[in-house]
């Protein structure tokens, strides 16, 4: 019987010390697909390998040992990585058929990510899955199995909610600055201090389509080199706030231990920019921006708690919609394995069915000729031994499918029982066919 | 079988503010991902019958007057509705922003709902007032009402969004309302557009009055005087805006204190003032 086995590490089991040996390069890629088909009697095999994950996933021939399958891929892993097999044991997890099927649904679905519902590891799990196809790794088990993943991973994706919401600080400003202005592009952001997470703030701002950036600091030089990671305006201010006039977005992120942006000066400016919106982040600890701004006319003050609060409401909600995303992914997962386990066996209920066929033909043609029957008879003599072949075969062929649907793992071993008992020759190579 | 077909629209119209109203009120909320767009569907979709349904009540209406209705309050009322959903349908298909909907709907409800309540058959137009001036002074003049009331909602929306964003609600990026930006910019335009239709329909009345010989006319009406304040109440806020920069919030206000003026020229002066222009 064919299983479909994955062994894996990730950042749930094991650290990055442990990962980084284990990870793999695209030429390694490549060359260990052909590795594992050539030495290891590997059918199918695909390798996703990112900075959270290194997984592989295979279909091999268990017909002797259900366990053999996991022993060849923890060798071939100690090998390739030189890594001893113990620490392999107790640093990955291995799973095989259902659970396989589970957890690639789960990984491809964002599920098993560090933030759930981030969606890069689609786009990862499909290159890893391209490479392996070009490289004649993955085969019909796996073709079906990934594209299953990639479908499920998208219901999921529009049956739930786990892909949305701003869960970073910087983007949640994005998102919020989304909801006060019509349109993003030819607004100005004005960043005043120095910080990463201003910086990473407007840089996903201009990648929404802020066009201007305005850097303001103490220093020109420091000014003057920030701005150049922006294509940016430097400005050096002294207590003058002037430059906020053109500012629709400010991030303000100094260490001043004192409010900067005070609510009289802004309310001027305020005048003085037509009333048009503002959207003030305030990003630093001691705090640059007194809270009373908040309070003026088409100004919008949030500060570094307000942001984390709505990424903490967005993150819980996507705790919410995971649950809801596993039910989904179970569901699936069983359906999928139910399916391929009926591909499994209808090669033999096939060849169960052609045997008894030929049988009663055969025994048909040799009745019909030694006896002078007339058509009728001979129609009524054919159509009950076409009865006999049904009824002798129903309860076989009902039992194996009942076997298969309950998930009973011994269905291989009625297949083979037939099999050997029948003298059948089932195509393997078609079970696991379209 | 007018009647009847009269009673489906309201029952349809009941039903679409409803929903309307339903799908604002949950696009907060997460847990029901498919229920949501069911509901903006099913909300949508009964608009849309409704006004096609509307739109034939008022020609078979039309039909069995031989008239041009516009002479009672179920006339008048009827013709509100149909006009607010159809400003409604026009801005969906051209910014696909159902939510308006929420605001509106519930308004042409109750035109319908009035107008069903004092559907009565006697209906006498005076000979001389059955022509096109008729058709084209009222069909603009309720376009602009639509048109404003279309304003309303946006500044409506706008409130309600600002509100949010001030008070930090933890879940405000889940809702339904468009940025402020979006609900200030589009409040203008329909301004803008329910200011053209008025003047427009206020130009083809005083045309008309040149034309009507039987029946008495005096400069002073209730009605005139009114609409003309609220000519100049939108006209003033579009000056405003374009020479001070007023928009956001005080134009949402003024959007509101609009459509309070608007109300108070169609119903208020019928009920409490002599007009030539009392619907019967």
């Amino acid at each position: 019987m064919n299983q479909i086995v994955s062994i894996g590490t990730s950042h749930h089991v094991a650290p990055i010390e442990f990962r980084e040996r284990l990870a793999f390069s695209e030429e390694q890629l490549i060359e260990s697909l052909q590795r594992l088909r050539e030495s290891y009697q590997v059918q199918e095999a695909v390798i996703l390998s990112t900075c959270n994950r290194v997984e592989l996933y295979a279909v091999a021939n268990s017909r002797r040992h259900a366990e053999a399958p996991a022993k060849m891929l923890v060798e071939f892993l100690s090998r390739y990585h030189r890594i001893g097999v113990e620490a392999l044991k107790k640093w990955s997890y291995f799973h095989h058929d259902l659970e396989t099927i589970r957890h690639l649904f789960r990984v491809t679905a964002s599920l098993d990510s560090m933030i759930v519902g981030e969606p890069q590891i689609l786009g990862q799990v499909k290159a890893a899955y391209d490479i392996s196809r070009s490289a004649g790794g993955a085969g019909t088990i796996l073709n079906r199995l990934f594209a299953k993943a990639f479908s499920v991973g998208k219901r999921i994706r529009s049956e739930t909610t786990i892909a949305t919401g701003a869960v970073s600080i910087s983007y949640a400003a994005v998102e919020l600055a989304k909801r006060i202005f019509n349109t993003l592009e030819e607004k100005t952001v004005a960043i005043i201090g120095a910080g990463e997470m201003s910086e990473l703030t407007a840089k996903h701002l201009v990648a929404n389509g802020v066009s201007k950036v305005i850097v303001a600091n103490r220093t020109y030089e420091r000014a003057v080199k920030i701005a150049q990671k922006f294509k940016g305006i430097p400005f050096a201010y002294e207590d003058d706030l002037g430059f906020l006039v053109d500012a629709d977005i400010v991030i303000s992120s100094t260490d001043a231990p004192y409010y900067l942006i005070k609510r009289k000066p802004l309310a001027d400016i305020m005048k003085k920019r037509k009333h048009r919106y503002m959207f003030l982040i305030d990003i630093a600890v001691p705090r640059d921006i007194e809270p009373d701004v908040g309070k003026i006319d088409h100004a919008f003050l949030y500060n570094i708690d307000d942001l984390e609060a709505v990424v903490a409401a967005n993150l819980k909600d996507r705790q919410q919609e995971a649950t809801r995303a596993e039910h989904i992914v179970s569901e699936e997962a069983k359906r999928f394995h139910a399916q391929l386990q009926i591909l499994e066996v209808s090669p033999t209920i096939k060849a169960l069915h052609q045997q008894f066929q030929q049988v009663a033909e055969t025994e048909l043609q040799a009745c019909l000729g030694k006896t002078e029957l007339s058509n009728k008879q001979e129609a009524a003599v054919a159509s009950m031994t076409q009865a006999i072949v049904k009824k002798l075969l129903h309860h076989p062929v009902k039992n194996l499918r009942q076997a298969v649907n309950d998930g009973d793992a011994d269905h291989g071993q009625y297949v083979h029982a037939l099999q050997e008992m029948f003298a059948l020759e089932a195509n393997e190579d078609e079970a696991s066919g379209v | 079988m007018i009647n009847f077909l009269f009673l489906l629209t309201l029952l349809i119209y009941l039903s679409a503010s409803i929903f309307q109203t339903l799908s604002l009120a949950i696009g907060n909320r997460t847990e029901t991902p498919l229920l949501r767009p069911t509901i903006e569907h099913i909300a949508f979709w009964g608009t849309t019958i409704g006004f096609a349904l509307l739109t034939l009540f008022i020609a078979l209406w039309w039909l069995q007057q031989g008239h041009f209705p516009m002479t009672h309050w179920t006339d008048s009322t009827a013709f509100f509705a149909w006009a607010i959903t159809l400003i409604y349908l026009i801005i969906v298909r051209l910014t696909h922003l159902r939510t308006l909907g929420s605001f509106v709907m519930p308004v042409a409800f109750i035109a319908i709902l009035i107008s069903y309540s004092f559907a009565t058959d006697t209906a006498a137009l005076p000979e001389s007032l059955q022509n096109y001036w008729l058709i084209a002074h009222t069909t603009l003049i309720f376009l602009a009402y639509a048109a404003f009331i279309a304003a309303f909602g946006f500044g409506l929306m706008y409130l309600m969004a600002e509100r949010r964003i001030r008070e930090k609600t933890h879940t405000l990026l889940q809702n339904l309302l468009p940025s402020l930006g979006t609900s200030d910019e589009l409040g203008y335009r329909c301004t803008i557009l329910g200011v053209i239709l008025l003047t427009m329909g206020v130009i083809v009345g005083s045309l008309w009055t040149q034309y009507i010989q039987d029946v008495p006319w005096k400069w002073l009406d209730a009605k005139v005087i009114s609409t003309l304040m609220t000519w100049f109440i939108y006209v003033a806020q579009i000056g405003i805006r374009q020479f001070w920069g007023w928009h956001g919030r005080r134009a949402a206000y003024s959007a509101i204190i609009g459509f309070v003026a608007v109300l108070c020229t169609y119903v208020g002066v019928d009920l409490f003032l002599d007009s030539m222009h009392t619907y019967r």
